[in-house]
């Protein structure tokens, strides 16, 4: 059983730490609530903008000064543009715990957001735009995540061209003044550190820092969109991708979602990867997985196979899902737990992997989950639970998109709303 | 400081080296077989690969369900990899498990490579080479290797030609099986925290039978060929730069500084990121050290629109002769032992991490490495020693040049 301490500083960040006092390193990870959700409309793109900028000049220093500073105590730090956060994380060695905070708090609190920085960093960005043609993946997940989302939560962390070229120094700096406050941070710690030393040292650098009243948890509703979409592209590979509606995190069916999940695309025994690659050859990756922003939650399969495959391989994937409540047998389901279960005990001994766990806890549910709460959820889960899941929520509704040489003909004939880009 | 290693050699020659580590709760066990892509025929190129897939594929016990289902009842997280000098078949599971866990590993190294499952395979691996075709940067990694390492066995792909892959019958590939996959060129590799007695019981347990092949290896040092070559791909719309000058080999400190000096040029904060990157030349550009057990190369490689190939060509030349003139700073070789530090105490955590850093230990230097011993290897890393390793793999030399995407830059006129 794991000890967690939960709470929130006098600045307003709520924390929460898990001590692993036999570790060697710590690990933390802020997150703002200021993911691409809180962009403008007209200026998409600004929050993956301000990930590149905010480290790159404080009052103080420059950005090559400060990555020194950081580097000069070997640790590894990074910044991620997400749908609702933008999460900075850092690992380092415990002695180092004082100085990489007072860094991340100085070009958190005190940014300058270079011009010269900022056009280097939009010439960039369109650049990535531009060369996200050459990935079938990546172009994929552009394509339907606005219709599996909608225009708010299915946004694109580059932006378009158009919104870049609107982004200003001053958009980022109001960004920063608005979202950028102790009230809409949260902060999740493990490793080799006592609570009371995190409490000590974050509300030390961070005191101070804008309101300390909790904000930027509000949902952002689901605006999912039904269709068949298609874009013609010179590809070796057409490039499949189905979702429809599941559960979010905090939803009581959550633990159903993702043993059924692991029994469609969990080990190399799961149902997808057995029967349409290994039974039938159709594929080399194939694979189930869930996106679940705070109030939703979407089921996605994924597939890339040459065009001649394309639609044995899409039949298969949904004849896959449609047959899982028919046939689910009772060592298929245990099997699947078990990896769950086993694999939540195996990255336990990764520091990073139980940071990232608090973090995701802490944005969800509000508060730190037991592995031992989690893995009873899993544990309790049975074949009814996912019979009833599948009926519950069900997928005559979906979003297919393809992306290749070749549309998919029998979907194209039977949807109302489908269309070919080219 | 305790020894934590045990190391012995089973009669039949298989090699095996436990870590213990008492702090963590899952274990990590796999098999390296000393084979990969360089000991292919020209033919039978992408074999070693292919042969991995087949391995999951079934042994006189198991039908190739049981395999991955046994695999998953432990709640593995397990896989296999090939390379250009050695195929890996790993699982990461609790430590409970250990045992049954190097059950299923050693009986899939007895694979009959069932012939029903040759064809349906070969699709999988066809699909495979397929996606590889849509990713400008794996194209350009495989035309890179066949030009720089032209006419030896370092030239093909991995993954094979369709071609060769096409061509394969079941029975070259059992021949090639049989020669390779003896106990007398393997390694099992175990890391957590078990009992290395115990561990060795079951090892002598499930492959204390297997027959030695008395296979040797044939391996030839590479010659790495200089000058340019352009692959003009109009699918694509962004054009990859890549140059590649000979480097330090696998094992030793030279080694470590290569991989210091690749690290200090075109790692994260590096001179390739303020002076490349952050001038808006290129969204990525970096520095990578290579290193087989007889070669090694440092690849300079940036990916641009295609009417910024002369700047990024030119910046990343400029920024290694500057470093092969002038060499590198205190404060720079100070980020690189630092950084190794961390990332030493982030491997030291997790048996799967220290596994696959066995695997190159043992692979490259026929020892394994205490975390001390590598950070002392690193401290050995200072200003001069960099200097006398640019004199001897100077950065500045032409090295290979090759050129990928819609623009035939530069051209031949």
């Amino acid at each position: 059983m794991t000890d967690f301490l939960h709470d929130q500083l006098p600045c307003g960040i709520e924390y929460a730490v898990c001590p692993l006092p036999r570790r060697q390193i710590i690990c933390f990870q802020l997150r703002v609530l200021a993911g691409m959700t809180t962009e403008p409309a007209d200026k998409l793109g600004l929050v993956n903008i301000i990930g590149e900028t905010i480290d790159k000049g404080t009052e103080k220093q420059s950005g090559q000064a400060l990555a020194d500073a950081l580097d000069a105590m070997g640790a590894s730090s990074g910044i991620g543009a997400g749908r609702e956060t933008m999460t900075f994380s850092s690992t380092f060695l415990p002695e180092h715990f004082d100085r990489v905070v007072e860094l991340h708090a100085e070009f958190l609190r005190t940014p300058t957001f270079p011009q010269d920085v900022l056009d280097v960093s939009l010439d960039l960005v369109k650049q990535e735009l531009s060369t996200l043609e050459d990935d079938a993946n990546g172009l994929t997940e552009k394509m339907i995540s606005p219709l599996a989302f909608g225009p708010i939560l299915g946004r694109h962390p580059l932006g378009e061209v158009a919104t870049l070229d609107a982004i200003t120094r001053q958009d980022l700096i109001n960004h920063w003044e608005k979202h950028f406050q102790a009230g809409n941070m949260l902060l999740s710690v493990a490793g080799a550190i006592e609570p009371q030393r995190v409490s000590d040292v974050f509300e030390k650098y961070f005191s101070s820092f804008g309101s300390p009243a909790k904000q930027g948890r509000d949902i952002i509703p689901l605006a999912f969109t039904p269709q068949v979409a298609h874009r013609d592209k010179e590809l070796e590979q057409q490039q499949i991708a189905i979702c429809w509606p599941g559960v979010d995190a905090r939803h009581k069916d959550f633990p159903v979602q993702q043993v059924m999940l692991g029994i469609l695309s969990g080990g190399m025994s799961s149902r997808l990867f057995t029967e349409v690659r290994e039974k039938q050859g159709l594929v080399y990756w194939v694979s189930a997985w869930q996106e679940t922003p705070r109030g939703c939650g979407m089921i996605f399969l994924g597939a890339s196979t040459t065009p001649e495959r394309c639609e044995k391989t899409y039949n298969t994937l949904i004849h896959e899902v449609d047959r899982l409540a028919d046939d689910l047998q009772q060592e298929e389901l245990e099997r699947t737990i078990t990896g769950i279960l086993a694999s939540q005990e195996t990255r336990g001994d990764s520091t990073r992997a139980r940071c990232h766990e608090l973090a995701s806890d802490l944005f969800f549910h509000g508060h730190p989950i037991s592995p031992d709460e989690k893995a009873e959820k899993i544990s309790n889960v049975t074949i009814s639970d996912i019979q009833r899941y599948l009926s519950t929520y069900p997928r005559d509704k979906k979003c297919v998109v393809t992306l290749g040489p070749k549309a998919l003909q029998h979907c194209m004939a039977t949807s109302k709303t489908g269309g070919t880009i080219k | 400081m305790r020894d934590p290693y045990t190391q012995v050699t089973l009669d039949n020659g298989l090699r095996v080296v436990i870590e213990q580590m008492p702090d963590v709760r899952s274990a990590a066990a796999g098999f390296l077989v000393d084979t990969g892509a360089r000991d292919e025929t020209a033919p039978q190129a992408g074999v070693s690969h292919f042969l991995e897939h087949m391995m999951f594929k079934g042994t006189s016990k198991r039908h190739w369900r049981d395999i991955t289902k046994d695999f998953d009842n432990l709640g593995s997280t397990y896989n296999a990899y090939t390379s250009e000098d050695r195929t890996i078949y790993y699982g990461w599971v609790r430590q409970t498990d250990l045992d049954a866990q190097i059950e299923i590993l050693a009986d899939m190294m007895t694979s009959t490579l069932p012939e029903e499952e040759f064809n349906m395979e070969r699709n999988v691996v066809l699909e495979e080479i397929a996606m590889g075709k849509d990713q400008i940067e794996h194209v350009a990694f495989d035309f890179l290797q066949e030009k720089v390492f032209e006419g030896h066995p370092l030239a093909w792909p991995i993954l094979g030609y369709e071609s060769t892959v096409q061509a394969l019958t079941r029975d070259q590939m059992w021949a090639y099986f049989q020669k390779r996959y003896a106990p007398d060129n393997m390694m099992l590799v175990v890391a957590g925290n078990i009992d290395p007695d115990e561990v060795i019981k079951s090892i002598h347990r499930h492959c204390g039978h297997w027959k030695p092949s008395g296979t040797t290896s044939s391996r030839v040092p590479p010659k790495m060929h200089s000058g340019t070559d352009v692959l003009p791909l109009d699918r694509f719309r962004q054009q990859i730069v890549a140059i590649t000058v000979p480097a330090a080999p696998a094992g030793g400190v030279e080694a470590e500084i290569a991989t210091a000096v690749a690290t200090i040029l075109g790692g994260e904060n590096s001179r390739f990121f303020w002076n490349i990157v952050q001038t808006g030349i290129s969204p990525r550009a970096g520095a990578f050290h290579y290193e087989y057990s007889d070669g090694g190369m440092i690849l300079l490689y940036g990916s641009c629109q295609p009417d910024n190939c002369e700047k990024l060509h030119d910046a990343m030349r400029q920024e290694a002769r500057r470093m092969s003139d002038e060499g590198v700073e205190e404060h720079e070789v100070q980020r690189v032992r630092n950084r190794r530090r961390t990332s030493l105490a982030i491997e030291a955590e997790v048996p799967y991490h220290r596994l696959t850093q066995l695997m190159d230990d043992m692979q490259y230097r026929a020892q394994p490495r205490t975390v001390e011993t590598m950070l002392a290897e690193v401290d050995q890393i200072t200003v001069d020693s960099v200097r006398d390793y640019l004199n001897k793999f100077p950065l500045s030399v032409a090295g290979h040049l090759v050129s990928v995407g819609p623009r035939h830059w530069p051209s031949s006129d």
